[in-house]
């Protein structure tokens, strides 16, 4: 499959299941496209869409919380974040992501 | 100058952004992809970031002695500035 | 629509381990215990792998792909109840299963 086809899969994928999570695609369309793009690309190098912005460690069930969506391992983090770590998912009601903050998870009260 | 020092991942978009707001401040800075370097290397920095009381999220960055996590241009200038 | 389809004989099926099965084609998992049977979706809410490969501890199924986990009482995601898999009513008839889809 394409990266472009794979992507819209990805994006079709994922869709349903961080809206019951209260989130959706980032706004931003050039940094969801970004964003997609890597997952498709680290899927086809790993057979994996692992989040673009977390490093992979040797301990599966470590890597297995970055997997795409990833927001129910690291729910309270990006709740206080509003947005997930990589930026592909934001909390319903953000229209403007680029007013949001990045919050290291051990600075969120 | 204060030393500043970018760890990024290649696939990250906040580690792009993180740099392009050092380059337009004119601001010179170390940049060293975690995903690039060999497994020694990724270790060392994986302990430095746990060290600095951080997990394995990118971008890091350090500026002289002071750490952070993510992009966050306030908390960066914060850092410059010294306060 | 709700109607009671054969799936399987039940005493062909293992105890405590996940088999698939495909009323009218649909990819169902079921699950005896005893003269009890459990029926659910048999693809995982995460990326539709089938769930059958996984591993079930206790009440817990965890798909192969990527570690999801299932309470195969209610379908229900651990790590986010807001998700989970189709359950159906499954019952046994004349050593038969069916389960209503």
């Amino acid at each position: 499959m394409s990266v472009e086809g794979r992507k819209k899969a990805l994006r079709e994928l994922f869709a349903p299941t961080v809206d019951r999570l209260g989130y959706k695609f980032t706004p931003n369309d050039e940094d969801a496209d970004f964003l997609l793009e890597q997952l498709a690309n680290i899927e086809a190098e790993t057979g994996v869409p692992y989040c673009p912005c977390q490093a992979r460690s040797k301990d599966r069930a470590a890597d297995m919380r970055m997997v795409c969506p990833c927001i129910p391992f690291h729910r309270k983090h990006y709740d206080a974040m509003r947005r997930c770590w990589c930026g592909l998912f934001v909390h319903k009601d953000v229209t403007d992501p680029d007013s949001l903050r990045q919050i290291p998870e051990g600075r969120v009260k | 100058m204060k030393k500043v020092t970018i760890y990024a991942l290649s696939t990250c978009l906040w580690c792009r952004k993180t740099k392009k707001y050092f380059e337009e401040k004119k601001i010179p800075f170390e940049a060293v992809d975690y995903d690039k370097q060999d497994e020694e290397k990724q270790k060392a920095m994986t302990a430095e970031m746990k060290a600095a009381g951080f997990n394995c999220s990118f971008p890091f960055v350090r500026i002289d002695g002071e750490c952070t996590q993510g992009f966050d241009p306030a908390e960066f200038d914060r850092m410059l500035d010294g306060k | 629509m709700d109607e009671a389809i054969e799936a399987a004989e039940l005493e062909k099926l293992p105890e405590n381990r996940p088999h698939a099965v495909f009323p009218l084609g649909l990819p169902v998992l079921l699950v005896r215990r005893g003269a009890e049977v459990y029926a659910l979706e048999n693809r995982c809410a995460h990326m539709g792998c089938p769930l059958s490969g996984g591993t079930l501890d206790g009440n817990t199924l965890t798909c192969p792909c990527h570690d999801w986990r299932f309470d195969i009482r209610d379908g229900k995601f651990l790590d986010a109840p807001e998700i989970g898999l189709k359950v159906y009513h499954a019952e046994i008839r004349g050593g038969k299963v069916f389960v209503r889809i």
